[in-house]
């Protein structure tokens, strides 16, 4: 079994990988549903203020008429995911979780809006529980109460209440392959190749020493940068190379659709081709020889990766970049379906109706024995009592 | 596999599987190429997020059949696919805990996130997830009607095995454990009663609440896990870092208990497990395991207990079923030194798999049946739990805060 072969077995490869038109059309439809939501949603809220009718009549009249709702776009709903990846970015690091926590978090946030709209459940309230979540499958689990109170006038109830949404939404798998540990393998097998300790790949009839040499030889990055002369100097340049790497991975490599489209070692390569692209195609000389067909063909894909982190949104937004998220938030505050608001009530409802050993209610069941009482009063007025049930009108218990 | 440079997807062209590979897919996980899918189940569930629709489509695939059993932990049933009677599966549905106010808890969080990547014929297949109303999961897991090993073992009566039968089930678990491993996934809960049989004979590595992956380097992580008779003693003296060999210890002590038919070292406390492995396999010492006298919870055992580590010939006395070369293999699995020890890797490069006897084959192995009640037994427990032992609950809670 090759690594490749495993690596289909992920899910993260069966699940989570598109092509981008897949990834695009996904959107779209998630879009789609997400509009005829609230639109349904808003007119039955005004059906019911107005107090229109029954419940039921009105949701399917509702899809005919539809009001006039001014709805997010495809485009909007992915800066406004976008600028919550970077909040929860600052959050995770605020806490001091290691990066596979920060990274996994990022990457639950951006799975879970493939398959749900902003306008539906705003990332603001689903921005903790992502990262609460990645703690747990992260194996960095720290309590609730602990979590909640690095968090602002958030309540332990407010961070908990979405983690079923969010499992749902991430269709109940949690494991998430970062490029991260790929990209430490290939630093130290660069070191060791300038340190004259280096393996080709198979089929590839160099020493460690004659790569070594080749290694000193390898032109700068930049044509004003001065060449690294002895193995010294190349171990420096890598280190370098290594760290500006690593922060693409951190950033542009989560912040962009790349985990979408593309393998976790195809997303450290092409971090370290943006980075020193002399160096990184020495370092794929070692595994795959110029002439091999796999090699042009490796590059076209690596080609268009780079180009999906150069495009990623930024890090450090600007402020237009800050003005548009706003002015999408104000946008999304007309937009949002009033069903699904209070996440905490809806939990609550749901747990509730599953387990009533707590005592709590349900509100309907309340309503049902209030008429109960009512009728029971009323029969016991009755001097001939209240009539006998009738086996086919009995009503089902609750 | 991170270091491969090869690209897994060829572009992004691959991603288009072939019509039977796609429809298996459908049926394990919803296909989420379909959202616009007029089947009955999107209908009811229209203007339903696009999650929500495929929760529902999933559910709408199986039935739920009678209760195999309950536990603190989960319920459960007999389910079959609603298109296919005859296609049996078992629905494990996790209890939502009113009392428990962390959300979903650690055990299911482990099982599903590894089960979900795990698929090996000798690891249990997760089939596919789905929620049910008030939000409790269901996790359709394949069918093992034929119980456990541990009832074979204890079947002394019953129940007559060999070598020849001992090699087959050691090569199956061998395979889920290197599987395990190769995917960077600690089970950390290997024993008798997690290892269930298929219909065929098959076993399958089942229980994946105490597993996790490798750990980063100088990143620790918790030695409370592993039931305790199945424990290695760097576990036991408390150590942070560790490798795949701990699942490799406890491989042999499975591998030696169906031997013996019963458990190698029974012990009662932590520290009477450690004198058990002093008595029986050897006193750790700076000698035959350098380093140890430094780990956190390193005790030292008086003159009484310090014990040479035991000899071949103590091996071949007592496991003599196995042969001479058996008997190496166990030895290698039962090293004190977890640098020392086999990996699972080794483990199955060892030659006494291709000495006689050969294994037998998997219609010939003994059975004894436990019925599908007892595939609800082992599934309803949780890790580290043995029934009515005095290991019960040995490793039930993770400490967390000792990180």
């Amino acid at each position: 079994m090759t690594e490749d072969e495993i690596y289909r077995t992920s899910t993260q490869y069966r699940l989570w990988s598109f092509t981008p038109q897949t990834l695009a059309s996904l959107r779209s439809t998630t879009n789609q549903l997400a509009v005829e939501g609230v639109k349904s949603a808003i007119q039955s809220k005004r059906a019911e203020a107005r107090g229109e009718g029954g419940e039921n009549g009105e949701r399917a009249n509702a899809r005919s008429v539809s009001p006039e709702v001014d709805c997010l776009t495809v485009e909007e709903e992915q800066r406004l995911v976008g600028y919550y990846c970077l909040k929860t970015m600052e959050f995770a690091n605020f806490c001091d979780f290691p990066t596979n926590v920060m990274a996994t978090a990022v990457q639950y946030l951006k799975r879970f809006y493939l398959s749900n709209s902003p306008m539906t459940y705003h990332p603001k309230e689903m921005m903790p529980i992502a990262v609460f979540f990645a703690t747990k499958t992260e194996n960095n689990y720290i309590s609730l109460s602990k979590f909640a109170a690095k968090l602002n006038n958030t309540t332990t109830e407010q961070v908990i209440a979405p983690e079923f949404l969010l499992t749902q939404g991430l269709r109940f798998t949690f494991d998430v392959r970062h490029p991260q540990r790929g990209l430490e393998g290939g630093f130290m097998e660069l070191l060791a190749l300038a340190s004259g300790k280096g393996q080709p790949a198979p089929g590839i009839e160099k020493s460690s020493m004659e790569l070594q040499d080749e290694m000193v030889n390898v032109p700068p990055a930049e044509a004003n940068k001065p060449q690294a002369r002895t193995p010294g100097e190349v171990k420096s340049r890598i280190g370098s190379v290594h760290d500006k790497a690593k922060e693409i991975l951190k950033t542009a490599a989560l912040l962009s659709d790349a985990y979408f489209l593309y393998t976790p070692p195809q997303i450290w390569m092409s971090a370290l081709l943006l980075v020193d692209e002399p160096l990184a195609s020495f370092y794929l000389d070692t595994k795959i020889p110029k002439s091999s067909p796999m090699r042009s063909k490796l590059m076209i894909t690596l080609r268009a990766c780079m180009e999906t982190l150069q495009s990623s949104p930024s890090a450090r937004p600007g402020k237009d970049e800050r003005a548009a998220c706003t002015r999408i938030d104000k946008k999304l505050y007309k937009c949002r379906n009033p069903d699904k608001l209070d996440l905490v009530g809806m939990n609550q409802a749901q747990k509730r109706d599953g387990e009533s050993k707590d005592g709590a209610l349900d509100e309907k069941i309340v309503k049902k024995r209030k008429l109960e009482r009512e009728n029971s009063m009323k029969e016991g007025e009755d001097v001939f009592g209240p009539p006998l049930p009738k086996v086919a009108n009995k009503q089902e218990p609750p | 596999m991170a270091v491969s440079p090869l690209p897994a997807q060829n572009g992004t062209s691959e991603i288009k599987l072939s019509a039977a590979k796609a429809k298996s897919l459908a049926v394990r996980t919803g296909s989420m190429s379909k959202p616009g899918n007029q089947g009955a189940a999107t209908a009811k569930a229209k203007g339903a997020e696009l999650a929500e629709q495929l929760n529902e489509e999933t559910r709408q695939k199986y039935v739920k059949g009678k209760k195999l059993g309950e536990g603190t932990y989960a319920i459960v049933y007999l389910g079959h696919l609603k298109d296919d009677p005859q296609s049996l599966v078992a629905i494990k549905k996790i209890k939502v805990n009113t009392e428990y106010r962390e959300g979903l808890a650690m055990d299911a969080v482990r099982e599903l996130k590894h089960l979900q990547e795990l698929s090996h014929p000798n690891i249990i297949a997760l089939h596919s997830v789905f929620s049910s109303r008030n939000q409790n999961l269901n996790l359709v897991l394949e069918y093992l009607p034929q119980g456990d090993l541990e009832m074979l073992i204890r079947d002394v009566e019953g129940i007559r095995y060999g070598a020849a039968e001992v090699k087959t089930w050691m090569g199956m678990l061998g395979r889920a454990v290197w599987f395990c491993h190769e995917n960077f996934v600690l089970h950390r809960d290997i024993k008798p009663n997690n290892l269930l049989i298929a219909a065929d004979g098959e076993i399958k590595l089942a229980d994946f609440g105490l597993a996790r992956s490798f750990s980063d380097p100088y990143r620790g992580m918790t030695s409370q896990v592993i039931t305790r008779w199945y424990r290695p003693p760097e576990l036991l003296f408390g150590a942070r870092f560790y490798s795949g060999t701990v699942d490799v210890w406890s491989m042999g002590m499975v591998f030696a208990e169906l031997i013996l038919r019963r458990p190698f070292a029974m012990g009662t406390t932590d520290i009477n497990q450690l004198e058990l492995i002093c008595q029986n396999i050897g006193t750790p010492n700076e000698e035959n395991w350098p380093g140890v006298t430094k780990l956190e919870g390193y005790v030292k055992f008086d003159n009484l207990n310090s014990q040479p580590v035991k000899g071949r010939d103590f091996y071949l006395g007592t496991f003599g079923l196995i042969g001479s070369v058996g008997v190496d293999l166990l030895m290698a699995m039962l090293t004190l030194d977890p640098r020392k020890r086999s990996t699972a890797r080794q483990v199955l490069d060892h030659k006494w798999w291709a000495t006689d006897p050969r294994p037998t084959a998997k219609r010939d192995l003994p059975r004894k049946g436990g019925g599908p009640a007892k595939m609800g037994e082992d599934l309803k427990r949780r890790g580290g739990e043995i029934e009515d032992g005095p290991g019960d609950k040995v490793a039930r809670k993770l400490n967390f805060a000792a990180r």
